[in-house]
């Protein structure tokens, strides 16, 4: 045998590998089709659906998109466009200024090693929530209005916020604190030239990735009542009678899709300019 | 005070500090967007707060339904059908859209296809998908096939796609292409080299991010039951008028289920580096 051939059977089996990942992906697929009906009925009108799906592009009535004419301003589409992003904005801002201090307790350079395991468990208990759970929560105790997927937003946003930047604190420079050290700086001025310009970046870039997130989540947390705010009694009303709703469903998938991609840019350009 | 006088006879102006224009800037956004928060002061009762939580994870005890501890667990143990069918469309959704995503990611990748006329279209119909609630995709899935199975693996196929394409190029992107250009130097076309050089790298990253997309799609079904989508989201949201402590159960169940895709994902990352 030659040396080349040699080498050649020492090939590592990664063939061996693949096939068991397909053939576990294969079983995954198959169960996961088990038991599922397929509509005959409706299976044979898809040809219709998607046909219909594109008329309704074609069929978006403007005075239900922007709420003039026979409808009211606060009945039209953009109306609640305007309100998710009040509610995505508002959330992420009060999440941010709650998640400071939760931050500051769960990072160890500031409250030592010991303490700040009382500040990650409550961050982390804080995010285990969904925000459609804590959305069904408060509509008990603030009712069904926006302001319920506003506090939803802003507590879950604290969890992931407060995580992220007790990490970023965290990693900062030691360096100047030790400096102001030197020159006799009491705590809070500590905090206002040591931590804060180091930090502030960094929280800002985060603020507006959840913002990002927040703005999706908000679109569609309007589902817990049809008062709740946002696209949710759109979303309601098309989800009762789906096949029937395509000028809907079209007129909200516009909306929503230039609504993120507006917001993404915006957030994007701004954390370049901060790097 | 904005000038300083140094020993040398500098003078050093201190710059404008822009922090209170921007404070000034947010402060205004939030009082304008704040009118579009419409809501009833007289009817907020935080105290109700924790009657919801005492209702949610303790059995329903009242003149009409007495329920003890034990309908609470049996109540638990009903759930795992609705959690098998969540669990089975988060996995067709999860594997059918990733398989999808694969092609789509290598055209966007720009150290494969150095052609900016093919990675930019591409990158852009990922980013439009990619804004698409899960939730919406799902009410056209509904509208398409009828309520089931089916519908809920439409919607999580288009959302596994976009997540999975975007993260998946972006592995492709941060490959070492060093034993591409070996393997392309001794002759081999370009799908030899990149079936030889680059899938070996990426294999590890897809498993990961298949996983982060499963965990994703369990996390999202509990919205998608208010849209009329079958499996744990909507125990969820039948029962979340009237009978508080199914939404507990459910939500403790899916919390289990989270935690343990958590504990498995970490496990697995870790073997597979």
């Amino acid at each position: 045998m030659k040396n080349s051939e040699k080498v050649l059977s020492k090939k590592p089996k990664r063939w061996l590998i693949n096939l068991i990942f397909g053939l576990s992906l294969i079983l995954a697929l198959f169960l996961s089709f088990q038991g599922s009906t397929i509509n005959l009925l409706r299976w044979s009108t898809f040809g219709y659906a998607i046909k219909a799906m594109l008329n309704g592009f074609t069929e978006i009535n403007p005075e239900f998109l922007f709420g003039y004419g026979s409808r009211q301003f606060v009945e039209g589409i953009v109306y609640m466009a305007i309100q998710t992003l009040a509610i995505a904005f508002i959330g992420t801002f009060l999440g941010a200024i709650l998640a400071l201090p939760f931050s500051f307790l769960a990072a160890e350079r500031i409250v030592g090693k010991k303490a700040s395991k009382i500040g990650i468990t409550i961050i982390t208990i804080i995010r285990v929530f969904p925000e459609i759970i804590l959305a069904l929560m408060f509509v008990k105790a603030i009712g069904m209005n926006p302001l319920t997927c506003v506090i939803a937003i802003g507590i879950h946003s604290i969890g992931m916020l407060g995580k992220m930047f007790s990490e970023s604190i965290d990693n900062m420079d030691i360096g100047p604190i030790e400096a102001l050290n030197a020159v006799g700086a009491n705590t809070w001025q500590k905090i206002r030239y040591g931590i804060l310009p180091q930090v502030i970046p960094e929280l800002t870039s985060t603020t507006l990735y959840r913002f990002d997130i927040n703005i999706r989540s908000a679109s569609v947390l309007g589902v817990i009542g049809t008062l709740a705010g946002g696209f949710g009694a759109l979303l309601l009303l098309a989800s009762t009678d789906p096949h029937n709703q395509w000028n809907t469903i079209a007129t909200l998938l516009i909306v929503i899709v230039v609504l993120v991609l507006i917001v993404d840019n915006i957030s994007a350009y701004l954390r370049k300019k901060l790097v | 005070m904005n000038k300083f006088q140094i020993t040398n006879g500098k003078t050093i102006i201190k710059p404008f500090n822009k922090i209170w224009f921007i404070i000034a800037i947010l402060i205004t956004l939030v009082i304008i967007l704040w009118q579009f928060i419409t809501y009833d002061p007289s009817m907020i009762d935080m105290s109700q707060l924790f009657v919801i939580v005492k209702q949610m994870f303790t059995p329903k005890n009242t003149i009409l339904s007495q329920r003890t501890w034990g309908d609470y667990f049996a109540f638990m143990w009903e759930l795992r059908n609705p959690l098998w069918i969540t669990i089975q469309m988060s996995i067709g959704g999860t594997i059918i859209g990733s398989i999808f995503a694969i092609p789509f990611a290598i055209l966007a990748a720009r150290n494969v296809f150095k052609n900016k006329y093919i990675s930019v279209p591409f990158r852009f119909i990922m980013n439009l998908i990619r804004t698409i609630p899960v939730i919406l995709l799902a009410i056209i899935g509904v509208a398409m096939v009828g309520t089931g199975v089916l519908s809920g693996i439409i919607g999580f196929t288009v959302f596994s796609f976009g997540i999975m394409a975007k993260m998946l190029y972006e592995a492709i992107e941060t490959v070492d292409m060093n034993p591409f250009e070996a393997l392309e130097s001794t002759g081999a076309n370009k799908f030899q080299a990149f079936s030889y050089a680059i899938v070996p790298q990426i294999f590890s990253p897809f498993v990961s991010i298949l996983l982060y997309i499963f965990e994703l799609n369990i996390r999202a079904s509990a919205i998608l039951g208010f849209v009329g989508i079958n499996g744990i989201g909507e125990v969820i949201s039948v029962n979340r008028l009237y009978n508080y402590d199914r939404v507990g159960a459910a939500v403790i169940v899916l919390f289990i289920l989270i935690f343990a895709l958590q504990l498995i994902n970490s496990h697995v990352r870790g073997k597979l580096q």
